[in-house]
């Protein structure tokens, strides 16, 4: 029976056709979804790109010619594909786990996990991130950073302040999924979003204090040495002050959603 | 503080905050977090633990228990941004794995799998046991192209079940199969968890792609040598196609026509290395694009098929970065509690062998591959392990050339280790990955009964692996000898 067996190849062979993995649950996505998505889906291009700079590479070395900025334009590209890359598996929800008991969970507590690992673990980390590499990407811009290679890719700086941007745009992508798993427990309201993002919420909310007041220091009184700032009395309490501001964005998008049940747009609720 | 005193008589509070670190993250894994999220999650609330509530109490909690400061604070965190600038995005040598999963990719799609399938059965049809030599060959040459085990499992076991079953082959041997030689891919180089390995132990890739070759192969004439004793012992198992076609010139030379592109590009990356040509990572861009051609000359390339290769590229880095980034933090926490010390006295108190040592270090990496991918486990568990393998000082023979001959022997056996995890019944990753493609009638039995044979096989290469390193460091010796 060969031939029968050249048929089972031919369907075998159409079965593992490639997909695109930003067609996966389309029909739920919202804004910040696809805008993660059409990100990653140009930065994509970036692969072949880098495939023609690595052989381009290894033929004009072989004549000769050493180009240092093609080293550094490599790992630019690399670096920066791989972040956008995080967040792009976040929205795709591709992030590895242990499914062995996962799998036989009711859709309801699998959301319920998902909210709480985007929300309590994810967001705070990425929500550091940003501050973290926000600084990085400031001082190497203040420095005017460059190559190692006196004749590699200078400008080093943009590359590093675009790192705090793709983290935000990984806060963008795990905030949509939270969105779109919380629409699948209950009607989406910002105050239920606070909670379910808790501690990023708290830690956006003291930066923002953080940031606003010193800014406020710096501008009134710019007498005061940058560096001494932060030791201002409330610059010092400000997990204080922002669990204060918490409360009361908390209370006033509580009340406004009670009085206001239309407030909240209806594209925000998943068809699932 | 009576309850501290008491727990403090077991163990100190730092090995008690680092045991607790991963028992809060095995219970999250086991609830289905991603693994990326879980390892934050707990860096995050580790670290606020050490700084709010164990560090500013730290003078009360000495008179009762032992403790070290763990010393973090928020702009202590600051530091990760460098670590993570020079570990994640400016590494050149790990501009190999998007190029390496990109070209194992386009490969899947270039259908040259398919087309060795069809015309190695014809030449195999009429020795007992072809088709399953025909899978183990090209699940071997395939090996090269595709690092994660999901991917070839799931490739071979889509083309190769149904004809095996066509043939009335029995289930264990079709299935074993088919698990044994998808798994070969993490192996036999250019696999990305060598790429990955390089990275976290510090070897060269060069050496370590060199080092597995070797072994890879003899685990695969270790297969095919036990598919033909068996097939000879049972041969209702492996039954002949009941209408043979004579084998011609002609099939003869279509299985030649269908080896030689991916063996020419087999031959290109690892090539290009072994001859000095290229750096590892270079030989990835010229994989990359040899694959394309592959793909582009079978007329299977098209503008959706391309932007989906390189779309699904994106994803794939995507999860593995994602453990990357997750990894480096719950490391950089772990470290703040003397967790890397702890562990590393831990391991290597277990014995005064350094061999046993050695051994009690992949059973732990065997019983971890139930639970976890080898992403995971090379990101979470090599770095910890590394100064360990490092002090026990085994007299690997480097023949001056190897850098780290000891660690490239250690990554090598840590990957076959990994290998066959990954087989194990009852939760080896490769047979729910073939369960996954295969028809109603062939159950996790079968499946568990075939892959028993070639779990013996790849304890009996492990063997051969562990009593002869020099397997793991002639060939990159030579490589690089001059």
């Amino acid at each position: 029976m060969p031939d029968r067996t050249l048929d089972v190849i031919e369907v075998a062979a159409k079965s593992i056709e490639i997909s695109d993995p930003s067609d996966r649950n389309r029909d739920q996505h919202l804004w910040g979804d696809r805008l993660v998505l059409g990100l990653g889906n140009i930065v994509a291009w970036v692969f072949p790109l880098l495939m023609v700079a690595i052989v381009t590479q290894v033929i004009i070395r072989k004549f000769g010619h050493n180009q240092a900025w093609l080293d550094d334009a490599q790992w630019w590209l690399y670096g920066f594909a791989m972040l956008t890359a995080f967040a792009y598996a976040i929205t795709t929800e591709s992030h590895v786990r242990v499914d062995i008991l996962h799998q036989g969970y009711s859709p309801l507590r699998k959301a319920r996990i998902e909210i709480f690992s985007l929300g309590w673990l994810l967001l705070p980390f990425m929500g550091i991130m940003v501050d973290v590499m926000m600084h990085y990407g400031w001082s190497s811009w203040v420095a005017g950073e460059g190559s190692d290679s006196a004749n590699g890719l200078h400008r080093l700086y943009l590359l590093k302040l675009s790192l705090p941007i793709l983290f935000f745009v990984g806060v963008i992508a795990g905030w949509t999924a939270m969105v779109r798993h919380l629409s699948k427990i209950t009607e989406v309201k910002f105050w239920k979003l606070l909670i379910g993002a808790f501690p990023f919420a708290f830690f956006v909310c003291e930066r923002v204090f953080y940031y606003s007041s010193w800014w406020l220091v710096h501008l009134t009184q710019p007498e005061i040495n940058e560096r001494r700032i932060s030791r201002e009395p409330f610059l010092q309490d400000s997990t204080l002050y922002g669990a204060i501001l918490l409360a009361i964005v908390f209370i006033i998008s509580y009340m406004v959603a009670r009085r206001s049940p239309t407030t909240v747009k209806s594209s925000t609720k998943g068809k699932a | 503080m009576e309850f501290f005193s008491l727990i403090g008589e077991i163990l100190n509070l730092n090995q008690w905050m680092v045991l607790l670190m991963f028992v809060t993250f095995i219970l999250m894994l086991f609830k289905g977090v991603p693994v990326a999220f879980a390892l934050v999650g707990v860096g995050l609330l580790f670290a606020m633990i050490g700084e709010l509530v164990l560090d500013p109490n730290s003078k009360i909690l000495s008179q009762f228990i032992d403790f070290d400061r763990t010393r973090i604070s928020y702009i202590k965190l600051f530091a990760i941004s460098g670590r993570f600038f020079g570990g994640v995005v400016k590494n050149p040598v790990l501009v190999a794995l998007p190029m390496f999963i990109f070209m194992g990719l386009m490969l899947d799609q270039s259908g040259v799998a398919q087309r060795m399938m069809r015309s190695m059965q014809a030449l195999f049809g009429s020795l007992r046991g072809g088709l399953a030599l025909s899978v183990m060959l090209i699940g071997i040459i395939l090996a090269a192209s595709t690092g994660v085990i999901g991917a070839s499992v799931v490739l071979l076991g889509v083309m190769g079940i149904p004809t095996m079953m066509d043939q009335n082959y029995s289930k264990e041997i079709a299935t074993g199969t088919i698990a044994a030689s998808g798994t070969l891919g993490i192996l036999i180089p250019p696999s990305i968890m060598l790429v990955i390995m390089s990275d976290q132990l510090a070897i060269s890739l060069g050496d370590l792609f060199m080092g597995a070759l070797f072994p890879g192969l003899i685990l695969g004439a270790l297969y095919i040598i036990f598919i033909i004793i068996y097939g000879i012992i049972n041969p209702k198992a492996m039954p002949l196609p009941k209408n043979l076609e004579p084998v011609s010139m002609k099939v003869v030379g279509e299985v030649a026509l269908s080896v030689i592109p991916p063996m020419m590009l087999i031959l290109l990356v690892l090539g290009s290395i072994f001859f000095g040509l290229a750096t590892p990572t270079e030989a990835s861009g010229l994989g990359a694009l040899g694959a394309t051609f592959l793909a582009l000359i079978s007329k299977n390339l098209n503008l959706k098929v391309f932007k989906d290769v390189m779309r699904q590229t994106l994803n794939t880095s995507g999860y593995i970065v994602g453990i990357f980034i997750a990894a480096s933090f719950f490391a950089f926490i772990l470290r703040r509690y003397g967790g890397d010390e702890i562990i590393e006295n831990l391991i290597s108190g277990s014995s005064d062998n350094p061999y046993v040592v050695i051994g009690f270090i992949l059973l732990l990496i065997f019983l971890l591959g139930f639970l976890l991918d080898w992403i995971e486990i090379t990101l979470i568990i090599m770095p910890l392990m590394l100064p360990v393998v490092l002090n026990l000082n085994i007299p690997v023979e480097g023949f001056g050339v190897v850098d780290n001959p000891s660690v490239v022997w250690f990554a090598i056996l840590v990957a076959v280790t990994l290998q066959t995890s990954f087989l194990t019944p009852p939760v080896g990753f490769a047979l729910f990955y073939l369960k996954g493609v295969c028809p109603p009638e062939i159950t996790l039995a079968h499946i568990y009964r075939g892959v028993i044979p070639f779990v013996l096989v790849q304890i009996v290469g492990l063997g051969i692996v562990f009593y002869f390193p020099e397997l793991t460091t002639w060939l990159p010796a030579i490589a690089y000898g001059n």
